[in-house]
């Protein structure tokens, strides 16, 4: 009995130290490894969604591989609506090896700013991200780690501003009308597009002018769009409808009394 | 009068020799201790009180195998090696609450899932628990055998 007690008790103590030299060692290799997520960057697809793609460096100095990192994000506004959600999986990072992603979320501006209100069209604000990140050190020590954050919206068109019509005779029978037409872009992107405008009054169309507009980001666009009206069918009062196109979104009409 | 006062000083002997012992497997476990700590030290500014509940299980786990080694070769031996395996299991589980940690660190809420760790820690203590156990059994069996003479 003495001898099989003295192999339980070698045989617990070597179980032992591999089990605390293995943690501990899973431990330590943490310290090696770094997760670097860099500054996103902003693209355009051709079927006009928006790309948000956010470079993520994992380099794994440690003495074991990782395996399933996944990145996962959601953005959603101030409601809590989803607008969008974006998950990165990657299956092993060996030890010593250095990875660069990308992890993209994708959406439709458009879309979204039609469907979830025209307020972030012409209004700043904050969206929420939601960022879960997951893995297993050593392949079998899950770890996770949670945030949330917010992140500033600009508006592309904040503090859209239409003045008061400007008349001047064109000829005997048409007048030159100019309509300023002001906004300051707080977007992350340029704004470029056009403007089309149509003036109403006595319930009728009267006039049509558009002009183009570049707006580079955090850039005040002031313009003056010109349309020409017959003079006789050109009251004090009316409205005016603006309908806007650009590479991101098109909006329309808004509807801005003038008189 | 003589014989008794031997006996005594080889008492004495035999404890003092003990308690060296004892005193120089704790101080070289708790050395080892101090050296496998040395590399977590930086971990202790992310996970706020590691250190003082790891220098806890040290202490106690210290403790309970010095005053085992200076009860050696009697039956208390056996219940102070059954109290340290006990020690370990409930410590583990309670400090690393059920295997899955959660930790706050500025605005990010970390979770670690240590479960595998702690199954294995608890069934290395039951396997130490056991060995405990048949060391007590056949050390009481040993003391009720009568001597065999020829």
């Amino acid at each position: 009995m003495d001898a099989s007690i003295r192999v339980i008790g070698v045989a617990s103590t070597f179980l032992w130290i591999l089990l605390v030299a293995f943690f501990a060692s899973a431990a330590y290799s943490v310290k090696d490894l770094h997760l670097d997520i860099k500054k996103p960057q902003l693209s355009l697809t051709q079927e006009g969604f928006v790309v948000i793609s956010i470079p993520v460096k994992i380099e794994n100095g440690g003495f074991y591989n990782l395996c399933d990192f996944n990145l996962t994000t959601m953005v959603a506004d101030l409601n809590g609506s989803k607008i969008t959600e974006g998950s990165t999986l990657i299956p092993v990072v060996r030890r010593g090896d250095k990875i660069d992603a990308f992890h993209n979320l994708t959406f439709s501006l458009s879309s979204f700013l039609l469907d979830k209100g025209v307020y972030y069209l012409f209004n700043d604000s904050h969206f929420n991200v939601t960022a879960l990140i997951s893995m297993k050190l050593a392949e079998v020590i899950p770890v996770q780690a949670l945030s949330n954050f917010s992140v500033p919206w600009g508006a592309p068109l904040y503090n859209f501003h239409v003045g008061q019509p400007n008349l001047e005779p064109h000829n005997i029978t048409h007048l030159k009308v100019y309509v300023p037409l002001s906004f300051e872009n707080h977007s992350p992107v340029e704004v470029n597009g056009e403007i089309r405008l149509y003036m109403h009054s006595d319930g009728e169309t009267v006039g049509y002018g558009e002009t183009t507009v570049a707006a580079p980001q955090g850039a005040l666009c002031t313009c003056l769009v010109l349309l020409y009206v017959e003079a006789s069918r050109i009251c004090e009062e009316g409205f005016l409808e603006v309908y806007l196109s650009t590479q991101l979104f098109s909006y329309g009409p808004l509807v801005i009394p003038y008189g | 009068m003589a014989e008794n006062g031997k006996s005594l000083r080889d008492l004495a002997k035999k404890l003092i020799l003990r308690t060296l012992k004892a005193f120089l497997k704790s101080l070289v476990f708790y050395m080892a201790y101090l050296f496998v700590w040395s590399f977590f030290a930086h971990f202790e500014s992310y996970v706020p009180g590691l250190g003082r509940t790891v220098e806890n299980f040290v202490t106690v786990y210290v403790l309970l195998g010095f005053f085992g080694d200076l009860v050696a070769e009697t039956v208390f031996q056996h219940f102070f090696s059954v109290a340290k395996a006990l020690f370990v299991v409930g410590y583990l589980t309670l400090t690393l609450n059920g295997g899955i940690l959660n930790l706050n660190y500025m605005s990010v809420s970390l979770t670690v899932d240590l479960r595998l760790f702690l199954a294995a820690a608890v069934l290395l203590s039951l396997l130490g628990l056991a060995r405990s156990m048949l060391q007590a059994i056949n050390y009481a069996n040993k003391r009720s055998e009568p001597p065999f003479h020829l």
